[in-house]
């Protein structure tokens, strides 16, 4: 269908185009402003200013690089979980898979406190890890509890995560709890979804495992389409479902554990990017999961500007903006389905 | 009707025990063990100038009637919520309704900044009742809104809401580290005075549901055999609905968001007494209060000598037993 894949190229490049813009808004604007013209020079390094770098390369950018990359990824992942469970409220926030990778974060900076504070290499690499860790205890549980008759009951899920949420959210606390002031202040802030100290060792944390996961997601596109046909059909063509599947909800947990394991747990993206680019492009997951992707990043660094700026000097937690607008889109969507 | 009476009976009849083993352990430990002697001093001879009789009466004892008012008052709602509603997931922190209480408080404290605890006490009133009338307008505006399922996400999203806009004002406003006590639940900042003020609406709420409890049985079959037999349906929710706003507004007002108590304890009660609400609200009460009780007891000796919160113990008795729930019922209808 050439007339899809244009409109699918012109939607993709549209959301590119807002984002860099979003981006744009979001470097020259802060407490410290900036023409267009100090933010191009800097970055081509035309006669660089100590200053601007300083503010470019050290606090804006980083985090705009990690907003949009948590976005991306949530994007990605939510629009996977959908087409693995085939349930349309399935988000890794309401799944509990960004509590499971969260405990399993707090619990490693609980363990690991002093080391964690000197953000070495070693550390901001293995925290991916420890949350990789926390998203599959999370996922093993909604599996054990929400599976019946060979199937993930789509009713049960749901409510299995809301459970395994707040559980694991509590064991969370309790550890944060136990930490001495410096850190717990870092595990609260996090734990509530916030790209509270963006650095470029952060990104180099993360970046690994979205350059391996999404292509390997990029390749299964097909699978995704055929797991929207019922469970029998899927086996009688031949395609080796719980392979695949494991294979998709993996990828998508380690996806979201490198997520939370630099913005802690922000809900909500990976709920509405995917219903967001079904609509406008339909449902086959070749377009659907790139788009879901830069809708993603779009929401997240537009949403962290708001979290950054409306109420300065004080910030908000960028999973608080995206929760007081998801959740009416929650809302929205739960209306829409047949009774 | 099956009823088990005598179960009932044994729970009346040895919960006062229990809940006087519960005081006097929960007076006797903590940072600094406190013994008998010295405990019975304090209440027959009570001598101000001595530490340890100031921090029974003033300290230990506020917060050991704190909790066990809490547990019953938090058991009681989920008893009416569950009945009310037929649905085995119905309870006040599932349902969003705490969220409300929070919400309000929150603003309370940004715009309000010297009101009176009375006012706080109402205006935690006031967010339950919003937070309730949000989730049951959502449950019947939207599709299957009225199944468990349906009405724990809907109360958990709409939770997720007002906590969120409540984090922001709090944080916008810097009262953030104010709030914060009451989203953490410690009972031991449990202010005497506040305890003290919440007796007479906790009589309210309770009496309103003990009167509600024959009615709440019929309802619990379903609203056509309730009108069948001639029951005002409406008015029985309305007062029953007014019910869980007090007793769940107060306990927010106390000491902030107590999650599971007022899910498991119906249950467990259920199990025990049958499916007779006449029983079921008053053992609901004893048996809440007592866990609660013991669970506060228990959480000072998880991170001795620190403190923590017991939503956190609650959560983790809780959320085991929230899932055997799902596995058990599932998505089925009823309760």
């Amino acid at each position: 269908m050439p007339n899809r894949k244009g409109k699918f190229r012109l939607l993709f490049f549209v959301n590119i185009a807002l984002t860099l813009l979003a981006i744009y808004i979001s470097l020259t604007n802060g407490a410290f402003d900036m023409t267009v013209l100090d933010v191009i020079r800097t970055l081509l390094r035309i006669d660089p200013v100590a200053e601007y770098d300083l503010v470019i390369f050290d606090f804006r950018l980083p985090r705009i690089v990690i907003a949009a990359l948590v976005g991306f990824g949530l994007g990605v992942a939510g629009t996977v979980i959908q087409g693995i469970t085939r349930n349309g409220l399935a988000d890794p926030g309401i799944l509990g898979i960004n509590a499971g990778a969260g405990a399993a974060i707090v619990a490693f900076m609980f363990f690991f406190g002093g080391q964690f504070m000197d953000a070495s290499w070693y550390s901001i690499m293995a925290m991916p890890l420890f949350g990789l860790t926390g998203g599959l205890l999370a996922a093993g549980l909604i599996y054990l509890f929400a599976w019946r008759n060979g199937a993930l009951d789509p009713q049960r899920l749901i409510l299995v995560g809301i459970a395994i949420g707040s559980g694991l959210g509590a064991v969370a606390l309790y550890l944060s709890l136990k930490m001495n002031p410096n850190d717990f202040e870092m595990a609260a802030v996090w734990l509530t979804g916030s790209i509270w100290s963006a650095n470029w060792t952060h990104i180099a944390g993360m970046l690994p495992w979205l350059v391996i996961l999404i292509p390997v997601l990029m390749r299964k596109v097909h699978i995704l389409d055929l797991l929207q046909l019922s469970e029998e059909s899927v086996k009688n063509l031949g395609v080796p479902v719980e392979k695949e599947r494991n294979i998709l909800l993996l990828s998508s947990i380690g996806i979201v554990s490198a997520c939370v394991s630099v913005s802690g747990g922000i809900g909500f993206v990976g709920l509405m990017a995917p219903h967001i680019a079904k609509r406008l492009t339909g449902i086959q997951h070749r377009y659907v999961l790139p788009l879901s992707g830069t809708i993603g990043m779009l929401m997240v660094v537009a949403a962290d500007f708001i979290a950054k700026t409306v109420f300065t000097p004080i910030e908000l937690p960028v999973g608080i903006v995206i929760s007081i607008i998801g959740v009416p889109y929650f809302f929205y969507l739960l209306s829409r389905r047949k009774k | 009707m099956q009823s088990k009476k005598a179960t009932s009976m044994i729970i009346l009849a040895v919960s006062p025990l229990v809940i006087l083993l519960t005081i006097l352990l929960s007076i006797h430990y903590g940072a600094k063990p406190i013994d008998a002697g010295t405990i019975y001093q304090a209440f027959s001879a009570f001598d101000e100038g001595n530490v340890d009789h100031q921090i029974v009466m003033h300290s230990r004892l506020p917060r050991v009637l704190g909790a066990l008012m809490i547990g019953a008052f938090l058991a009681i709602s989920g008893a009416l919520m569950q009945g009310m509603t037929r649905n085995y997931l119905a309870s006040p922190s599932i349902m969003g309704v705490s969220d409300g209480s929070v919400f309000a408080v929150t603003l309370c404290m940004v715009f309000l900044p010297s009101a009176t605890s009375v006012t706080m006490i109402t205006m935690s009133l006031i967010g339950s009742a919003l937070a309730v009338a949000m989730v049951l307008a959502f449950s019947r505006l939207l599709p299957n809104g009225l199944t468990p399922v349906g009405m724990a996400v809907i109360g958990t999203i709409t939770g997720t809401f007002l906590s969120s806009i409540s984090a922001a004002i709090s944080t916008y406003f810097q009262v953030s580290q104010n709030v914060s006590f009451w989203y953490n639940a410690r009972l031991h900042l449990l202010e005497p005075e506040l305890v003290k003020l919440a007796v007479p609406f906790a009589i309210v709420g309770i009496v309103i549901a003990l009167l509600l409890s024959k009615s709440i049985t019929i309802l619990s079959l379903g609203d056509e055999v309730s009108r069948g037999l001639g029951q005002r349906t409406v008015m029985v929710k309305v007062l029953a609905t007014a019910a869980v706003v007090i007793l769940t507004g107060i306990s927010v007002a106390l000491a902030g968001k107590i999650a599971f108590v007022g899910l498991i304890i119906p249950h467990i009660t259920r199990f025990l007494v049958g499916l007779d609400y006449r029983w079921i609200i008053p053992c609901a009460g004893l048996l809440g209060g007592i866990f609660l009780g013991l669970s506060d007891v228990l959480s000072r000796f998880m991170n001795s000598p620190f403190e923590t919160p017991i939503g956190v113990v609650t959560a983790f008795i809780g959320v085991p037993f929230f899932l055997y729930l799902i596995y058990k019922r599932g998505g089925g209808k009823h309760a």
